[in-house]
């Protein structure tokens, strides 16, 4: 009895790795109770999602985008930075003399953090206030203060997500520059045009944001 | 005048297609460009010579993300304050489809690109052949612009009636 009480503790086996799949679905089936509950006493219309959107102020979705925009390019940057830093550091035990010419990279990353910075600069400039008695009344002046909040939602979300992914691809492409340029000087200007070529990500989704900026106009004027 | 087929809601779904096509096709572009600049890191200590001829599929890498920009700039340039729930989950459409299709284009181009690179160090004949495997992939994201673009010019003939 005791040595098989013993076997047990010590070779009991872990269910930790199942933690994972287990929260998932355990939420998998509780949204779908949900959703059946809803589909079938025939409650489906009270999910409306026209109702959400029309109900939710624009200041809401513009003051969402403002905050996307600037904290996902951060944090793009920042993984990108760590990425590139750890391998330059790395890289610098042995070859100190790539310390300063690899800040460039640093830079590349860095500039992913300002782009969302001046996207959430521009976008919190364009928030203006409206009256709500006039937006009650007028159709005209709602539908426009609404596009207004759904553009510049569109607009931070685009600059946050892909310069988030820009932050990330520079970080590991300069990861490798730093390697190979502690190993070859020579190599450090080629790899740098992938780096380059992966800032341009982080500029196209900064012209898609000025571009849904530039519709966006609150306020009381038609 | 908001009606029926023209809420207050309508442009965000068109905003939201917007926004897709150029958010999932850099995704799939950042991917691409981080997988194979990786790869051309690691040949490249090997083989500098062959650097020029390996940036390849970054270069594609980066034209995926050029389709998302071009589809986004062709749906913004739709987007209204009246816009018909047609036009706007259109749009939705359009956006998605590109977007997409893009991420997995990039996807693929990342991971045969680190591959290639690093085989085409070892045996530069493989060059054609990786440009080949490339180009297969790089024509799944035309795919999903060319359905952009054929959803797109529909989304003008929604009316609010």
């Amino acid at each position: 009895m005791l040595s098989t009480t013993t076997y047990a503790m010590n070779n009991s086996p872990s269910y930790g790795k199942y933690y994972y799949g287990g929260l998932y679905s355990l939420l998998s089936f509780i949204l779908t109770v949900i959703v059946l509950y809803y589909v079938l006493t025939g409650r489906g219309e009270r999910i409306d999602i026209g109702w959400f959107l029309s109900e939710t102020s624009p200041y809401m979705w513009a003051s969402l985008g403002v905050g996307i925009a600037v904290s996902l390019s951060v944090v793009g940057a920042a993984l990108g930075i760590y990425t590139t830093g750890t391998s330059i550091i790395g890289g610098g035990v042995k070859a100190p003399r790539i310390k300063t010419k690899n800040l460039i990279s640093v830079i590349f990353c860095e500039a992913v953090a300002i782009y969302g910075l001046i996207i959430a600069i521009v976008l919190s400039g364009n928030i203006e206030s409206y009256t709500q008695s006039l937006v009650d009344t007028d159709d005209v002046i709602k539908a426009r203060n609404w596009y207004a909040g759904y553009c510049m939602f569109g607009a931070g979300v685009t600059t946050g997500v892909v310069n988030l992914v820009c932050g990330i691809c520079v970080g590991q492409v300069g990861s490798g520059a730093a390697l190979s340029d502690a190993a070859d000087p020579t190599l450090f200007v080629r790899i740098l045009i992938v780096e380059i070529f992966g800032s341009a990500i982080g500029l196209f989704g900064l012209i898609i944001s000025v571009l849904l900026t530039s519709k966006a106009k609150m306020g009381d004027k038609n | 005048m908001a009606t029926e087929f023209c809420p207050v809601y309508s442009p965000f779904f068109g905003v939201m297609g917007c926004v897709s096509s150029i958010v999932f096709t850099c995704l799939g572009a950042g991917y691409g460009t981080a997988k194979s600049g990786v790869g051309i890191t690691a040949m490249g200590v090997m083989r500098p010579d062959l650097i020029i001829r390996g940036l390849f599929p970054v270069v594609l890498a980066g034209i995926v993300g050029i389709y998302g920009l071009v589809v986004s700039v062709v749906i913004s340039g739709g987007l209204t304050q009246n816009l018909s729930l047609f036009s706007s989950f259109v749009q939705l459409g359009s956006g998605l489809s590109v977007g997409l299709a893009g991420l997995a284009a990039g996807f693929a181009i990342g991971i045969v690109g680190d591959a290639g690179v690093r085989g085409f160090a070892q045996q530069p004949k493989l060059f054609v052949g990786m440009m080949l495997i490339l180009i297969f992939a790089e024509v799944l994201a035309i795919y999903g612009l060319i359905v952009a673009l054929i959803l797109n010019t529909r989304a003008g003939s929604g009316t609010c009636e």
